[in-house]
C-alpha cells in the first residue's frame, strides 16, 4: 500500500524524466547528456581523506598533508577521467531482428570511440537498477582508440507486438570507482515480437482433397520425387541438390514451385479457439510446422490474407503479420 | 631419492605457472599483496614481533590461495584469527586503544581483509585501509627515504584500484600503472596549491605524544635504554646575537626541562610540594653585561623555550614573543602555556654571569637528595666508602664534586654507542653497571650517574636537559643549533652560591663542549669504506646529501604558517592572516573549476575533424547551388559538380576527387590537410565570383 503510494509519483517522475530523452538510434555522448555523481565508495574516500587530514593536523604531519592532498588531487582528476571515458563515445543500435515473445531477442550495440581507448564501459538496461537488479547485468566492453566495440544485450519481449526498445544505460566508474558517470539512451528502433508458438503443437488443419494425389502423381510421372532446375538467386540452401552439384559442378535446385503441391490455408476460423492471443499462438505454431514440413501455406486473418507460398520469406511474412495483427 | 632437473622444474611449474600464465584475478591479487607487503614493511621494526610474523604468514597463505586458485577461508577461521590478533595486541600493549595498539590492529585488519577479497566493496576497504597505513608510517618517520617508499606504495595502491575497475580482458599492469600515475600527476598541481595554502593550525585536541628515542628534548629521561643514539640533524632553532657577538661555544647552555625526580627508572620534572617555591621564583642574581639575541624556534611540539642561560623574566630582558605566553619556572626554565607547533620568533637578553637558587640551606632542598630505595646499591655503597675515606672526612661539597669529576676524567669513555644498561631487573642496577663496570656512555649516562652519586654523598643535585653549543659555521649570520646538540648536564647546590652548573660530560669529553662538536656516531661500514678510499668524495657526498635533506626539512617538513605568511607577503598581502590564505585557496580552486568548465564548454563543439571539414565543404557547395546528400562521398559530389557546373566546375571536381583519395584512397591520411581546404576554398571563391 505504502509502496504503491510512494511508487506512483516516483514512477511517474521517472517516466517523465525518461520521456525528455529524444529517441534516436545513434547516441553521441557529450557534456550535455552525461550524468556524474560520486559513488558510495567516493563518499567513503572523502571521509577517509577527512580523517587523514585531521590526523595530519593533530600530529602536525607535513607528509600527512602531502599524502592527503595528493589523494584529493588524484580523486578530483579521476572525476574528469571518468567523465572523459564516456564523452565522445558514439552508441549505435543495429536494427534488431524480430523474435518470438518470451524468447530473448538479441540487441547489438556498437560503440565507437573517435580518439582514445576507453576502458570498462558498461551497457545495460536503464530499468535494471530501479528493479533492484545489480548492475552486474551490465555488459562491459573496452572501446579501442579510433575503433569500435560491440556489446550484446538480450531483451525478452513479454508479449507479441511492436515494442519500443527499453531505455539503455551506458555507464562507467573507471578509473578509481569514486565517481559513476552514466547516460540514458532511448533507441528509436522498435522490435517486433511474434506470438509465442503454441505448445504442444495442435494438428495442422486438414488439407483440401486431391493434394495427396497430386504428390503421388508427380512421383509416378517423372520417376523422381521432385523436379530440378538451375539454381536461382534466393533459393534456400536446403533446396540445392548437393549431390548433383558435386557431380556436374553446376548448382541445381529442387523445383518446388513448378509442381503446385498441396496448398494449406492457415485460417483464423479453423483454429477452433476463442481467445485472440491463443488463436495467434496456434497459427504461429502452424506456420512453423507447415514450413518444417515443406508444405505451401497461406494465412487468413480477419482483414489480412497472405497468398500461399513457402520458404523463409513466406514464414517471415506470415509471422510478421501475426505479430502485428490487431 | 634423486630428482632430475626436469622433475624439479615440473614440480615447480605445478605450483607456479609463470607470471604470464596466471589467471588475471590471481595476478591482480598477487600484485595487491606485494603492494600491501611493501606498505606494511616500515612498520615491522616497531611492531611487536608476532605482528610481522602473522602478517608474513597470512600474505604467504593468501598468495598460495591465489596461485592455486583455491577457495578463500570461511568466516569462522577469519574470526578466530581476528580474535587471536586482538588477544596478542592486548598482551603486547595492555590496551586496544592508543597509537601503537591502534596501528598494530590496523596492520592486522589489513592483512586479514586480504583473505576476504570477494566483492569489489572488499577491495575498496583494502585500498582505503592502505592509504591510512601509509599515513601512519609518517607518525614514525618523515625522512626523504620513507617519503619515496610511501610514494611507491600510493602508486601501487592506485594501480590496483585502476585494475579493479578494468573489468574486461587482461589489461597489462603497466597500462593500469600509467593511468594511476597520470591521475596522480594531473592532480599534483592541486596537491601543491592545497599544501602551500591550506591554513596550518594547531592540533585540534591534545594527542598523546610519544617519547622518541632520538636526540632532542623530550621532557623526561630514561637512562640506559638507548643502545645507539639516532642522530637527528634537523634544526632546533637559529640564533643571532646582537652586535654580531660570538660567545664561546662552551658558554652556550640552552636550558630545557630540569629533571629532579628519580623513580629508579625515569627522570622527570619535580613538582615542588612547597607552595612557596613558585612565589620566590628562581632567585636569579645576574651580573656582567647583557647578551641580546634573536631566536627562531622550529616547532618542537613541547611547551619548552630553550633560552640561553640565564634569561631573566624582567620586562627589559625577558623574551618578546608573538605567540603563546611564556613564563619562567622556579627552576629557571622557560616554558610556554601550550606546545610549540609552529615556527616561533623571539628576542631576549641573557646574562652569562649569573647565580640562582636559595643561598642558604633550606627544607625544599631535601627533595634534591632523594634516591629511590633498592636501586643501584653498589653505587650507594661506593659513595659511602668515598665518604668514609679519611682523605675526604672533612671535605667540603666542592672538594667532593672535584674528586668525583676527577674519577670520571680518569676512568670513563665517551661514546654514542654504549649498548643498553640495566636490561634485567627493571633497570634496578643500570647506574651500578655504568658507574662501576662498563664506564662508557654519553651525556645522559654521565649526568644521571653524577646526580645519583652526588645525592648519595648528600649533596643536592639535579639533571638539566637542553642544548649545548651551536654549529661552528654561521648560516646567513645565524648560529644553527640542531637537535643533535641536545645535551644533559647537572646542577649541584652549594651553600652560599646556590645552584652551580657542573657538566660531567665536559670532564670526560672536553671537546664535546669546548668546540661544540655535536653528537655524531661513528660511520657505518659503507660510509667507512668510501671514507677510506676517497675522503673528498665522502665529504662531497655528505655535503650534497645534507643539502638535499636540509631542503626537504625546510620546504616540506617545516613548512608552517610562518612560511605561508611569508608567501602571502611576497604576493603583496600586507598583514597576512589565515583568512587571506583561505580566500586565496578558494579563489584559486574556483578559478581552476571555471577553467575546467570553460574547457568543457569549448570541448562541446569538438567533433571529428573529417566531419567538420565535411560540414564546411557542403556549406560551400550549397553556396554554389550543389546540394549534397548526407551519404555521398566526395567523389559522388565531384560527379554532381560536373553535372551541374559543367566544364567550369572541372577544377573543383578534381579537388573533390583528391579529397576522396586523401580520405579513402591508398594514400589516406589520418587528419585533413589544411592546405587542401585552402585550395578548395580558393576554387569555390573564384567560381562564386565568376557566376
Amino acid at each position: 500500500m505504502i509502496a504503491a503510494t510512494l511508487g506512483g509519483p516516483r514512477r511517474r517522475l521517472r517516466a517523465w524524466w525518461l520521456s525528455r530523452h529524444t529517441r534516436t538510434d545513434t547516441w553521441t555522448l557529450t557534456q550535455r547528456n552525461i550524468y556524474i555523481v560520486p559513488t558510495r565508495a567516493g563518499f567513503v574516500f572523502a571521509a577517509v581523506l577527512l580523517v587523514m587530514l585531521l590526523a595530519s593536523i593533530n600530529y602536525q604531519l607535513s607528509l600527512g598533508y602531502v599524502l592527503t592532498f595528493l589523494l584529493a588531487g588524484a580523486g578530483f582528476v579521476s572525476m574528469h577521467l571518468t567523465h572523459n571515458t564516456l564523452r565522445g563515445l558514439t552508441l549505435h543500435l543495429k536494427t534488431p531482428q524480430p523474435a518470438f515473445a518470451g524468447q530473448s531477442l538479441p540487441l547489438e550495440i556498437v560503440l565507437t570511440s573517435p580518439a582514445r581507448l576507453q576502458h570498462g564501459v558498461g551497457i545495460g538496461f536503464q530499468g535494471d537498477t530501479e528493479a533492484g537488479q545489480a548492475p552486474a547485468s551490465d555488459v562491459f566492453v573496452d572501446v579501442p582508440a579510433g575503433g569500435q566495440a560491440t556489446a550484446h544485450l538480450a531483451f525478452v519481449p513479454p508479449k507479441r507486438g511492436l515494442h519500443d526498445v527499453p531505455a539503455l544505460r551506458a555507464e562507467t566508474s573507471y578509473p578509481f570507482g569514486l565517481f559513476r558517470a552514466w547516460t540514458v539512451w532511448r533507441p528509436a528502433a522498435r522490435v517486433l515480437a511474434w506470438p509465442a508458438p503454441e505448445r504442444p503443437l495442435a494438428p495442422l488443419p486438414a488439407a483440401p482433397a486431391g493434394a495427396g494425389e497430386s504428390a503421388q502423381r508427380r512421383a509416378s510421372d517423372s520417376g523422381e520425387f521432385e523436379g530440378v532446375r538451375a539454381y536461382r538467386r534466393g533459393d534456400a540452401l536446403k533446396q540445392v541438390v548437393w549431390k548433383k552439384a558435386a557431380r556436374t559442378g553446376e548448382l541445381v535446385s529442387r523445383d518446388t514451385s513448378s509442381a503446385p503441391q498441396q496448398e494449406l490455408w492457415l485460417d483464423w476460423q479453423s483454429t477452433q479457439l476463442s481467445g485472440t492471443e491463443a488463436r495467434l499462438s496456434r497459427l504461429a505454431a502452424w506456420v512453423l510446422a507447415a514450413e518444417a514440413a515443406g508444405v505451401s501455406h497461406g494465412l487468413r486473418l480477419p482483414g489480412v490474407e497472405i497468398a500461399p507460398g513457402s520458404g523463409a520469406a513466406q514464414q517471415r511474412r506470415s509471422l510478421d503479420a501475426l505479430g502485428q495483427w490487431s | 631419492m634423486v630428482m632430475s632437473q626436469a622433475q624439479i622444474n615440473g614440480r615447480w611449474r605445478g605450483f607456479w605457472p609463470g607470471w604470464s600464465h596466471l589467471p588475471r584475478d590471481s595476478r591482480d591479487v598477487l600484485f595487491l599483496l606485494a603492494v600491501i607487503g611493501w606498505t606494511l614493511a616500515p612498520h615491522f621494526v616497531h611492531l611487536p614481533l608476532w605482528c610481522p610474523l602473522l602478517t608474513a604468514l597470512v600474505i604467504a597463505w593468501r598468495a598460495r590461495l591465489a596461485i592455486t586458485n583455491a577457495a578463500l577461508p570461511g568466516r569462522w577461521p577469519l574470526l578466530g584469527l581476528l580474535a587471536l590478533a586482538m588477544g596478542l595486541t592486548w598482551w603486547s600493549h595492555r590496551t586496544l586503544l592508543g597509537k601503537d595498539a591502534g596501528i598494530t590492529m590496523l596492520v592486522v585488519l589489513m592483512v586479514l581483509k586480504t583473505l576476504e577479497l570477494r566483492a569489489r566493496r572488499d577491495a575498496m576497504v583494502v585500498f582505503f585501509l592502505g592509504f591510512f597505513i601509509v599515513l601512519t608510517n609518517f607518525l614514525y618517520s618523515q625522512t626523504l627515504a620513507v617519503a619515496a617508499a610511501m610514494l611507491i606504495s600510493v602508486w601501487g595502491l592506485l594501480t590496483a584500484l585502476v585494475l579493479a575497475h578494468m573489468p574486461v580482458g587482461r589489461p597489462p599492469l603497466a597500462q593500469a600503472g600509467s593511468v594511476a600515475a597520470r591521475a596522480a600527476l594531473l592532480g599534483a598541481p592541486i596537491m601543491l596549491v592545497l599544501f602551500m595554502l591550506f591554513p596550518r593550525m594547531a592540533p585540534l585536541w591534545a594527542v598523546p605524544q610519544d617519547t622518541q628515542a632520538k636526540t632532542g628534548l623530550s621532557g623526561s629521561l630514561r637512562m640506559g635504554g638507548i643502545a645507539e643514539l639516532a642522530i637527528d640533524e634537523s634544526i632546533a632553532f637559529r640564533v643571532r646575537f646582537e652586535g654580531g657577538a660570538r660567545p664561546p661555544a662552551a658558554a652556550l647552555y640552552w636550558r630545557g626541562p630540569v629533571l629532579a625526580r628519580f623513580d629508579g627508572q625515569e627522570w622527570t620534572r619535580l613538582e615542588p610540594n612547597d607552595a612557596s617555591a613558585p612565589r620566590r621564583g628562581a632567585q636569579l642574581r645576574i651580573g656582567g653585561a647583557p647578551l641580546g639575541y634573536a631566536m627562531t624556534l622550529e616547532p618542537s611540539r613541547l611547551p619548552v623555550l630553550p633560552l640561553l642561560e640565564a634569561t631573566p623574566n624582567t620586562e627589559a630582558d625577558g623574551p618578546r614573543i608573538d605567540g603563546p605566553r611564556a613564563f619562567l619556572r622556579s627552576d629557571l626554565q622557560w616554558a610556554t602555556e601550550r606546545p610549540i607547533t609552529e615556527r616561533l620568533r623571539l628576542t631576549a637578553r641573557a646574562y652569562l654571569d649569573h647565580r640562582h637558587g636559595p643561598q642558604d640551606d633550606e627544607l625544599s632542598l631535601r627533595d634534591y637528595v632523594d634516591l629511590p630505595a633498592g636501586f643501584n646499591p653498589r653505587t650507594l655503597a661506593w659513595a659511602q666508602a668515598l665518604r668514609n675515606d679519611p682523605r675526604y672526612a672533612e671535605a667540603s661539597p666542592e672538594r667532593l664534586v672535584d674528586a668525583v669529576l676527577e674519577i670520571i676524567r680518569r676512568g670513563f669513555t665517551y661514546t654514542l654507542t654504549p649498548g643498553t644498561y640495566g636490561d634485567d631487573n627493571e633497570n634496578r642496577y643500570a647506574i651500578d653497571e655504568f658507574w662501576l663496570d662498563r664506564k662508557q656512555g654519553f651525556c645522559e649516562h654521565f649526568s644521571t650517574a653524577f646526580v645519583v652519586v652526588m645525592r648519595a654523598l648528600d649533596i643536592p643535585a639535579r639533571v638539566v636537559t637542553g642544548y649545548q653549543g651551536a654549529d661552528p659555521d654561521l648560516q646567513d649570520g645565524d648560529h644553527i643549533v640542531r637537535n643533535s646538540h641536545a645535551h644533559a648536564w647537572t646542577e649541584v647546590w652549594l651553600a652560599g652560591r646556590g645552584w652551580v652548573r657542573i657538566d660531567p660530560t665536559a670532564a670526560v669529553a672536553p671537546e664535546r663542549v669546548s668546540v661544540s662538536r655535536n653528537l655524531r656516531p661513528p660511520p657505518g661500514v659503507v660510509a667507512g669504506a668510501i671514507n677510506a678510499v676517497n675522503p673528498a668524495l665522502m665529504a662531497q657526498l655528505r655535503a650534497s646529501w645534507e643539502l638535499v635533506n636540509n631542503r626537504w626539512n625546510q620546504w616540506v617538513l617545516n613548512y608552517s604558517r610562518a612560511e605561508q605568511f611569508d608567501l602571502l607577503k611576497k604576493l603583496g598581502v600586507n598583514a597576512p592572516g589565515w583568512e587571506d590564505l583561505a580566500y586565496l585557496l578558494i579563489g584559486l580552486l574556483s578559478g581552476a573549476s571555471l577553467l575546467g568548465a570553460a574547457w568543457a564548454w569549448w570541448d562541446r563543439h569538438r567533433r571529428d575533424p573529417w566531419l567538420r571539414l565535411r560540414m564546411r565543404l557542403t556549406k560551400r557547395l550549397a553556396g554554389l547551388g550543389v546540394v549534397a546528400a548526407d551519404h555521398e562521398p566526395p567523389r559522388a559530389l565531384a560527379g554532381r559538380v560536373r553535372a551541374q557546373l559543367g566544364a567550369r566546375g572541372e577544377a573543383l571536381a578534381l579537388q573533390l576527387e583528391a579529397l576522396d583519395g586523401l580520405r579513402y584512397g591508398r594514400a589516406a591520411v589520418p587528419r585533413p590537410d589544411p592546405a587542401w581546404w585552402q585550395a578548395f576554398a580558393a576554387a569555390t571563391a573564384s567560381l562564386a565570383r565568376s557566376r
